[in-house]
């Protein structure tokens, strides 16, 4: 939800020395990533600070390669006209996107066509799909959430999601709606899939950590660090922070996506 | 309206009192001062019109005037910015929460009034008045892990919609209602009601007959008032009502509203999308300013006839 | 037989209606409580909160929002009383007062999302003060304005007339009279009217995001940004992870707003008993 914001993380009062920063900018879904992981470092390094904010991924691409900051985040890969730009590209997590139905649906197995007519509101019912006769709840996420902006681009493919479905703007009451009305569907980030709802197989592919990372499910993107090579040390050093331990299995996981460090990081 | 010396401009005491010229001077400049803190109240209803206004007003040019007003869409993703859909919800979860919460904060209020023993007044006015004091947001929350299982039992979709909009918003207006018409009522002379009673009438009928129409317009007023609340709440709404830009489906049928629209877009609009939002403000502004004209106007016709 | 049949249902319904006001707003404070109660430590109040999902405590939004509300009020309330104070000691029936009548009272009934987006337009982008405890507090004290010039005036006017003609009697001008002798005999009144519309303010949600912004952050400079209880109750429920928190927050809100509700009636009754 904080999109607009600028999430300014300073040290307390720092005795002499200059402070040295480091500028990160870029896509949104990767603000809880990049936050949290500035917080801690600031915290446990004295004198170094963290400038987080999110404009967009097309904003932080042009902002590391014009120098105006150090690290330009993306939840996308570089467009052609990006490639020659020098940028050195450091994926840091998965971002999966789990189909949730009702845990009592009987549906576990749906096509990438079939889920783009239901969330198109071309299917109407689960009779459809060989589900019982009962008619599909809609759910969808709020335009300014990056979970959506991947299913977009992933499933719907310049299709248009049905006006009619119901608009939340956060992952829990997403779950939290089809854990509870029989006819629901939905999607949501892999990593915040609990027992109270069913994530279906999509093409085939059950959605799992495993089949994520060797690239099995469909339904899924890498999340990217973008910055020159002439980097400084310290943001160097920051982005080994975000790829260690300490990070990916605490900070990225909480954030429902999968650590890249769950098989040796793929780059694309 | 205060005191006799008060006769006219620019005489400060009235002329009777012998002062000294620099007190004079004191108290005309403070008079004066007092004026501007009150023109204030102008000042920023001016700000918040020009203000917001001049960020909105491209909408006449793009998307225009009449695909604006007149549009059956609302999406951004595909560039359009019709106001109906999001008019039709407004007014079904207005029409809804007045058909539900009228009557409940008239018969409150009459119960207050009429009814009620100091005892239970004590109890009953200060519940209302807290009511009042409840955060929208807690309301929202209130009907979202509440009332949204219910309502979906009931209608069999999801429970996102004009049915849970239009309860919450009923109890956000009952305060509102109810406390402009219990001032409606205790405006009627005590001995209109004797004087019902001396006759022979129960209380209902006295109730029914003669101090309900003598407080029409009062409770008219109040009516109004918290309808102008009803169209004017927002985040009660957005946790509520679904937020799909679509018309009018059934009571269970996710729904948006002019002001749940600009809070689920403000976060991300750009350009005409921003634009169109800051459109949206000003038509809510309109009706507001509207509603409250109706209501002085009204005002003024009862105090004429009286 | 027929009317006195009509009056008992009839009663009976009225009497359903009062008790109705009163059971919703029992089960809401009793719903909140219950779920809220758990999460109350002194952690709570005075961390931060940390990680994704905002483990851990509401301290900064706790300081963001009696920061703005207070700065609101110090803002409005010099302004409002004085503009009370000509409406009720100074002004002339006419088209000027009939003007500035119908700007408060459309200032009170304008939506908040509206004065949100406003602020926005105003405070933050043409005043460049950016997202800040001093766009909140100014968007605030617009909404503000309206409620405690009528609770001003209604002070005001309810001193009785006596007392001033007494004093005018003495040989005082007319605004020692008002300074010296109404202001203060109306001053309980006015504070009242003061407590009601900072918890009003407390509970405001829309005007705040979009001028105070959403950075959990805890404000120390008046152009530090912050997040309110109200945002980040907002923020904690729709994105549905940490209800605990949710429930916490809204059950610390509805604290807050009790205890101003509860003084300013506690000072009324003061109030009346003293004034006999």
């Amino acid at each position: 939800m904080a999109t607009l914001v600028l999430a300014l993380t300073l040290t307390g009062c720092t005795g002499g020395g200059e402070r040295r920063e480091v500028i990160v900018t870029g896509s949104t879904t990767l603000l809880p990533i990049t936050e949290v992981s500035g917080e801690m470092y600031t915290e446990s390094h004295d004198g170094i600070a963290i400038l987080v904010s999110g404009m967009g991924s097309s904003a932080g691409i042009e902002s590391v390669s014009k120098g105006s900051s150090d690290i330009g985040t993306s939840s996308r890969e570089l467009k052609d006209a990006e490639l020659d730009l020098g940028l050195e590209d450091t994926p840091v997590a998965y971002d999966a996107i789990a189909v949730i139905v009702h845990p009592d649906n009987p549906v576990s197995d749906l096509t990438t066509l079939e889920v783009r007519s239901i969330f198109a509101g071309v299917i109407t019912n689960w009779s459809e799909v060989g589900g019982p006769d009962l008619p599909i709840g809609l759910v969808n996420r709020d335009e300014a959430s990056g979970t959506r902006e991947a299913f977009s681009k992933i499933i719907m493919d310049d299709a248009q999601f049905d006006h009619g479905a119901v608009v939340l703007p956060g992952t829990g009451q997403v779950r939290s709606v089809i854990a509870d009305v029989r006819g629901a569907i939905g999607y949501i980030s892999l990593g915040f899939v609990t027992d109270d709802v069913k994530a279906v197989a999509i093409d085939g592919v059950e959605p799992s950590e495993a089949t994520v990372v060797s690239g099995d499910y469909p339904v899924q993107r890498v999340l990217h660090f973008f910055a020159k090579d002439d980097l400084s040390d310290i943001a160097r050093d920051y982005i080994e922070y975000v790829l260690s331990p300490d990070v990916q299995d605490t900070i990225v996981r909480d954030a429902g996506f999968i650590p890249i460090t769950a098989k040796e990081a793929i780059g694309d | 309206m205060t005191e006799p010396e008060q006769t006219g401009r620019g005489r400060v005491n009235g002329g009777l009192k012998m002062m000294s010229r620099a007190t004079y001077i004191r108290e005309a400049l403070l008079k004066n001062l007092f004026l501007l803190c009150a023109i204030v109240a102008v000042a920023a209803v001016a700000l918040i019109f020009v203000f917001t206004t001049a960020r909105g007003w491209e909408v006449v040019k793009d998307p225009g005037l009449a695909a604006f007003l007149g549009g059956t869409e609302w999406s951004s993703t595909l560039g359009r910015f019709g106001i109906l859909p999001l008019v039709v919800g407004t007014l079904a979860i207005t029409l809804g929460s007045l058909v539900l919460g009228a009557p409940l904060a008239i018969g409150t209020a009459v119960f207050l009034s009429e009814i009620a023993s100091p005892r239970m007044r004590s109890i009953v006015r200060p519940a209302v008045e807290m009511l009042a004091g409840v955060p929208s947001v807690v309301y929202g929350f209130f009907g979202l892990v509440i009332l949204r299982p219910i309502a979906a039992e009931l209608t069999g979709g999801m429970g996102f919609g004009t049915l849970t909009a239009s309860v919450i918003l009923a109890v956000m207006i009952v305060p509102t209602i109810a406390t402009l018409t219990e001032d409606a009522l205790g405006s009627v002379p005590p001995g209109i009601r004797e004087a019902s009673y001396a006759m022979g009438a129960t209380t209902w009928q006295t109730i029914y007959k003669v101090l309900l129409p003598a407080a029409k317009i009062g409770i008219i007023d109040a009516t109004i008032l918290g309808m102008g609340r009803a169209i004017g709440e927002t985040m009660a709404v957005v946790m509520v009502a679904g937020n799909a830009p679509q018309f009018f489906k059934g009571l269970g049928a996710p729904i948006a509203t002019l002001t749940s629209q600009i809070v689920i877009d403000m976060s991300y609009a750009t350009g005409t999308h921003k634009t169109a939002l800051f459109g949206l403000a000003i038509i809510l502004f309109l009706i507001s300013m509207g509603l409250v004209a109706l209501v002085r106007a009204l005002s003024r016709l009862n105090a004429k006839k009286a | 037989m027929g009317k006195r049949w009509t009056n008992r249902i009839a009663l009976g319904v009225l009497w359903l209606c009062g008790l109705t006001t009163v059971v919703v707003l029992g089960a809401v404070i009793v719903y909140v409580f219950i779920r809220g109660i758990g999460q109350i430590t002194p952690e709570f109040i005075f961390t931060a909160p940390h990680g994704v999902n905002a483990e851990g405590g509401i301290g900064p939004t706790i300081v963001a929002t009696i920061y703005v509300t207070g700065l609101a009020m110090l803002i409005v309330t010099p302004i409002a009383v004085l503009a009370a104070v000509y409406l009720a000691e100074y002004a002339v029936q006419g088209r000027l007062v009939n003007t500035i009548r119908f700007a408060a009272d459309t200032l009170a009934s304008v939506p908040s999302i509206v004065m949100g987006l406003f602020g926005f337009a105003l405070f933050y982008e043409v005043m460049g003060l950016g997202f800040s405890v001093l766009s909140g507090a100014l968007a605030l004290s617009f909404l503000m304005l309206p409620i405690v010039m009528r609770a001003t005036e209604e002070a005001i006017r309810a001193v009785p007339r006596f007392i001033r003609w007494g004093s005018y009697g003495l040989g005082a001008s007319k605004w020692q009279t008002v300074s010296k002798i109404v202001l203060p005999s109306a001053m309980p009144r006015i504070l009242t009217g003061l407590i009601l519309a900072m918890g009003r303010a407390v509970g405001e949600t829309a005007v705040v995001i979009f001028t105070m912004g959403q950075a959990i952050y805890t404000p120390i400079s008046p152009l530090d940004p912050g997040r309110s209880m109200t945002v980040h109750l907002y923020t904690l429920a729709m994105e549905g992870i940490n209800m605990d928190a949710a429930y916490g927050t809204a059950l610390l809100l509805m604290v807050m707003i009790l205890l101003f509700n509860v003084s300013a009636r506690w000072l009324a009754a003061r109030n009346r008993r003293l004034k006999g």
